[in-house]
């Protein structure tokens, strides 16, 4: 199978390195995930030392990013913080995928069906909940922490990749290839693994992308209101909700956290975009 | 189309009847006894149990539902735990901040995206087009609580054009009500009008593709007649799903955004009640947002009809 | 008088050239038929004359419109003109028409865009000009919309629109190609009509010589961005000057040759009482639902060796009856049988009897896992083997197959979007040969082809048909290549069938009404030819 792609492979390979938002994209949040993971091994500072004789002091040589109201650098607790988003927004993005693809592929290879109508009606009503309201639904039982948040974003995106999956395989559904496949005696389940999920894999790698940086963005807001993850924890959203009474006495404590978060994220729908463009040019919004 | 609106009808009916037995299951499940959590740990047994009488918490839990739902529909959500006040009351009071500024910021996202969009894709590959594009890319990947607090930062603490939080009350004038609602809307508002200004902008280009286009060009329209006569009306069919989700997502946006600054809406509410386990009014707040977000899906969908006609026929 | 006047027109979009200098005349009342397969060029001179070019286009030469350059005015004027002055037809007539807005309006937008006359008199006219397309205001009033219209209804729309100010020319672009045949020949006669009566010039723009055939006074035939041959229509079709052209014509009129007769009275494929029905929307809310019966009580049997034909128009039944010969579909009612034993969709089939039916569809761009090398895409009825086969017998016999078909064993390792349509079509023919079955269904198999390139594959299958004793399901709108090819032929209409015979037969003494009116409007060089004779 991967020595069958090879042929077109290096020639899809060469059109992202073309594209210069996937460029860009990559970069920056590669950015990101090395800091995260350095921070694993090493951060400039400890961030469960509290200084506070160091408190609050603006960036310098040997704090790049300044210091919190507890004297602990903001720089470290920034490569900390990618850690929590970063973690959070891929297992998230993992369940959507994990059980939003095969659910959508499923609505399809029975479409019309008792299931399909199932599927897709649950998933009309998962959306009638914001993702908000659901983690404030699993944090009122269960309480806040960061893998309530893990969940509820989950959740959110199960009927995201459900629907996208079924939109994609319905079209495919109606090729004649697929009539080929089932007068060579295939059966549905087979046909949908053989057929149909390499042809809508570029649909669900650019959703993947975005739903990722979706999913950092929602981390942070749960953070910011207490729900998602706990001390001693360091999440970028916590900093910014630390931060806010602080803002107009230093706002580089509120101000790096945020970057980061713009940054990643901005890194995210760039690759996403780039991604889109090299792999479907169908799906090409008129770019020049 | 009256049969395409009963057919909405029933779907809104039978959303709303699931998505209250799913918050009510919910809160089933969780451990503790109110009752006993408020009165503290060496309150007197009989004590409690007088107090979960007033509360409603005895009975069976089918009973209890259709007590909860009888009750909504009368318009008494029960008393609030924590304040002892009917909840319908705690609740009307915040939503007189929280839904206007939800609207306020629909209305000014949908205006922006709009224009924003339709400017782009009419000068497609333009100066215009580009500088739409880029601020739109960062616009979605703001956090909309983080821009709330640059705005705070740049609007109130340095120029202070506006206060940092708070609200005025409507009993200040509509003027001064207004005021203290604009900075949190443009918070809202704007990483909302980025994602939607996009979505104008590609399904535009979209229907500027169409062979119909070619057909209204043909008969001697010109490029920008086409544009507005032809091409507008179709694109707006996808736009108008998006406005709809936007809905969830500004509601939900509110939430937060009133912890930015300070308002006294449904979001600071749930949020108090959360950590004081008030959980009938975490209930109640829950289901009247689910609610708000079925009922716009519901217009949505009637407004689907009216500008789609091949809709009016189908169920 | 010269209508419009095209002189020495070169075209290029962003460097390539697709126009090198063609010239023509178009006088008024006539109808000029510009022919040519697929990349000659013949759709982008109706657009050129338009100015209506995509983007990164260079246009030289000039348009005379009345003594007018077209080439020499600007945005503003051109708009004046479109519309007013030429009007134009397209092919596809169910997306010509903006979906969200009536019928009524968008012709009257013709009128009330050049500014000739209020919204009232616009409507008026839009009224007198649908009326006079054949849309009469009882069952066709101003305020439907494109979706509650069929194709050839929405084609008149269309007409409608671009004739509404009386234009001196009308561009059609392939204004039949989507539609039926009877259809087409209504939309075919309504135009000549309309050439008639206005004294517009008509420039008729087609792949097929035979619906120009019977309406052109001149033809113009293109290829590759030239005009290899012009003059008036009865000249060309009685001596035609270029190789070309004769080939064109000998194409559309091609019969491969045939074998003697190797049919045995052994039949392979019985279809007893067929019916297929469909659930349709509840009329009411709380009323059952409606079925709708696709397949209504289809008998036939094809024999071994036999060729037969399917014939019918869109909707009457034809593909849903082809899935349920393929067990893909259920059936509410009847039989079907392959060599004795019953196709079933809800049981699975035993592998053997799937073995004996393949298929061949109509797009060659669709058929294809785009995904897949040509090898796993022609290896890929093997899964019906019982025993899968080595890597090299199965290399092999795909080899050997793709060689049956006129490709090269090589050509496995390649992937399908470097093959043209035709060769795809070869490949598809090579997957239904792979695991040698005794029927091969083809389903408008050769309908999306160039008639050059048609007339190839046709010659191929006939050639098959007698190597391997193959039967073929021929099922086609297109009368004259199912009568080139085919031994017994159906007539389907509304899910039955109405007619039944040998091929000859059936074409030189139909019975049934609606076999002589099919037959009577496909569009055929010959006939066409002596009717002009007569006139």
């Amino acid at each position: 199978m991967s020595e069958a792609d090879l042929p077109r492979a290096p020639s899809r390979f060469v059109a992202l390195l073309g594209t210069r938002s996937f460029v860009v994209g990559v970069l920056l949040s590669a950015v990101f995930l090395v800091g995260g993971l350095i921070s694993l091994v090493w951060t400039p500072y400890d961030v469960t030392v509290l200084a506070i004789a160091d408190r609050l002091r603006p960036p310098s040589p040997s704090h790049w990013f300044g210091t919190d109201q507890f004297g602990r650098d903001v720089l470290s607790m920034v490569m900390v913080g990618a850690r929590t988003s970063i973690a959070v927004g891929l297992i998230a993005v993992g369940i959507g995928v994990a059980l939003g693809v095969p659910l959508g592929l499923a609505a399809a290879a029975l479409r019309g069906g008792f299931l399909d109508d199932v599927i897709m009606r649950t998933n009309d009503l998962i959306f009638a909940f914001p993702s908000l309201v659901i983690a404030i639904l699993i944090t009122a039982v269960f309480g806040p922490g960061a893998v309530n948040a893990i969940i509820a974003i989950g959740i959110f995106n199960i009927p995201v990749f459900a629907r996208l999956a079924r939109g994609a395989a319905l079209s495919l559904w109606t090729r004649d290839f697929l009539l080929a496949a089932r007068v060579a005696g295939k059966g549905p389940a087979r046909i949908s693994v053989e057929h149909i999920l390499p042809n809508i894999a570029n649909l669900l790698i650019v959703q993947a992308t975005i739903q990722f940086s979706l999913g950092i963005l929602a981390e942070a807001a749960l953070s910011y209101v207490g729900l998602g993850a706990q001390p001693p924890v360091p999440s970028w959203g916590r900093m910014l909700a630390e931060s806010q009474t602080l803002i107009g006495l230093a706002p580089h404590v509120a101000l790096f956290p945020g970057f980061a978060i713009v940054l990643t994220v901005l890194g995210l729908n760039l690759t996403g975009d780039g991604l889109r463009d090299a792999l479907d040019p169908k799906l090409r919004r008129g770019r020049t | 189309m009256l049969r395409y609106a009963i057919g909405r009808l029933v779907t809104l009916a039978v959303s709303l009847l699931v998505a209250s037995l799913v918050i009510f299951g919910v809160l089933q499940i969780v451990p503790g006894d109110p009752a006993s959590y408020m009165l503290g740990m060496n309150a007197a047994e009989d004590t409690v149990a007088a107090l979960r009488e007033e509360l409603g918490l005895t009975g069976s839990a089918p009973a209890r539902y259709l007590d909860w739902v009888a009750g909504m529909l009368r318009g008494d959500f029960g008393i609030s735990y924590t304040y002892r006040t009917p909840v319908s009351e705690l609740v009307a009071e915040r939503l007189w901040v929280s839904l206007p500024l939800t609207i306020y910021a629909l209305i000014l996202s949908t205006t922006i995206a709009l224009f924003a969009g339709v400017l782009a894709a009419s000068r497609q590959g333009s100066a215009a087009d580009l500088g739409v594009m880029g601020v739109t890319q960062l616009g979605i990947s703001v956090p909309n609580f983080w821009f709330a607090m640059l705005l705070v930062l740049v609007f109130a603490v340095s120029l202070r054009w506006f206060s940092a939080g708070g609200f005025a009350g409507w009993e200040a004038g509509p003027f001064a009500a207004l005021k203290s609602l604009t900075l949190p809307a443009i918070a809202l508002a704007l990483p909302q009008a980025s994602i939607l200004a996009r979505i104008v902008r590609s399904s535009l280009l979209d229907s500027l593709q169409e062979d119909f286009m070619r057909t209204a060009r043909a008969k001697g329209l010109s490029r920008r007649q086409a544009l507005w006569r032809h091409a507008l009306p179709n694109a707006m069919i996808p736009v108008l799903t998006i406005v709809g989700l936007q809905f969830s997502f500004l509601i939900a946006g509110a939430v937060i955004i009133e912890n930015v600054f300070f308002l006294p809406g449904l979001g600071r509410l749930i949020f108090q009640a959360i950590t004081q386990r008030d959980l009938i009014v975490v209930e109640s707040v829950v289901m009247l947002l689910v609610f708000a977000v079925i009922v716009v899906t519901f217009l949505v969908d009637l407004a689907y009809a009216w500008v789609d006609p091949r809709l009016r026929r189908r169920t | 008088m010269t209508l419009l006047s095209v002189e020495d027109l070169t075209l290029s979009i962003n460097g390539s050239p697709i126009l090198n200098g063609i010239s023509f005349d178009l006088q008024a009342g006539n109808v000029l038929g510009v022919i040519g397969e697929s990349g000659s060029g013949k759709s982008m001179t109706a657009y050129s004359v338009m100015h209506l070019l995509p983007g990164g286009s260079e246009l030289n030469g000039s348009i005379r419109l009345k003594g007018h350059d077209l080439t020499r005015l600007d945005e503003a004027a051109l708009c004046g003109v479109r519309g007013a002055q030429i009007g134009m037809v397209f092919q596809e007539p169910m997306t010509a028409l903006n979906p969200v807005r009536t019928i009524g309006d968008q012709v009257a937008e013709t009128v009330e865009v050049h500014g000739r006359g209020t919204r009232r008199e616009a409507l008026q006219v839009a009224r007198r000009t649908l009326d006079r397309v054949g849309l009469p205001a009882d069952r066709f009033p101003l305020d439907r919309y494109p979706h509650e219209l069929s194709g050839g209804q929405r084609q008149r729309v269309v007409i409608a629109m671009a004739i509404a100010l009386q234009p001196a020319v009308l561009i059609a672009d392939e204004p039949t190609t989507a539609l039926d045949v009877t259809t087409q020949a209504q939309i075919l006669d309504l135009l000549r009509g309309l050439v008639d009566a206005d004294g517009m010039g008509l420039l008729m723009i087609s792949h097929d010589l035979g619906v120009v055939a019977g309406m052109a006074d001149r033809l113009a035939i293109m290829r590759r961005g030239d005009i290899v041959e012009a003059g008036p229509a009865d000249e060309i079709f009685e001596a035609p000057a270029h190789a070309y052209t004769r080939a064109l014509i000998e194409a559309s009129g091609h019969h491969p040759p045939r074998g003697p007769d190797r049919t045995r009275e052994v039949p392979l494929l019985e279809v007893r009482d067929v019916v297929r029905t469909y659930r349709t929307p509840r009329p009411t809310f709380l009323a059952p639902p409606g079925h709708f019966r696709a397949v209504d009580g289809v008998s036939f049997s094809v024999r071994r060796g036999e060729n037969v034909g399917l014939v019918g128009e869109s909707g009457c039944g034809k593909s849903t009856l082809t899935r349920a010969i393929l067990g893909l579909d259920p059936i509410q009612g009847g039989e079907i049988r392959v060599a004795g034993n019953v196709v079933d969709a809800d049981r699975r089939m035993a592998r053997a009897d799937r073995r004996r039916m393949q298929v061949v569809f109509q797009d060659p761009y669709g058929s294809f896992n785009p995904r897949h090398r040509v090898e796993r895409l022609v290896a890929e009825p093997f899964h019906l083997l019982d025993e899968p086969l080595s890597a090299g017998e199965r290399r092999r016999r795909v080899g050997a197959a793709l060689d049956r078909v006129g490709l090269s064993a090589a050509d496995a390792d390649r992937y399908i979007h470097e093959f043209s349509g035709g060769q795809r079509q070869r490949i598809a023919i090579a997957r239904a040969l792979i695991i040698e079955p005794d029927l091969i269904l083809l389903d408008e198999a050769v309908s999306a082809l160039d008639v050059s390139i048609r007339a190839q594959i046709l010659d191929l299958l006939a050639d098959l048909s007698r190597r391997l004793n193959l039967s073929y399901l021929f099922i086609s709108h297109d009368l004259s290549v199912v009568r080139a090819v085919t031994d017994r032929v159906l007539i389907m209409r509304a899910g039955r069938i109405v007619e039944e015979g040998a091929t000859e037969t059936v074409f030189r003494n139909p019975q049934h009404a609606y076999t002589r009116q099919l037959i009577a409007s496909s569009p055929d060089i010959d006939s066409a030819l002596a009717q002009r004779k007569i006139s």
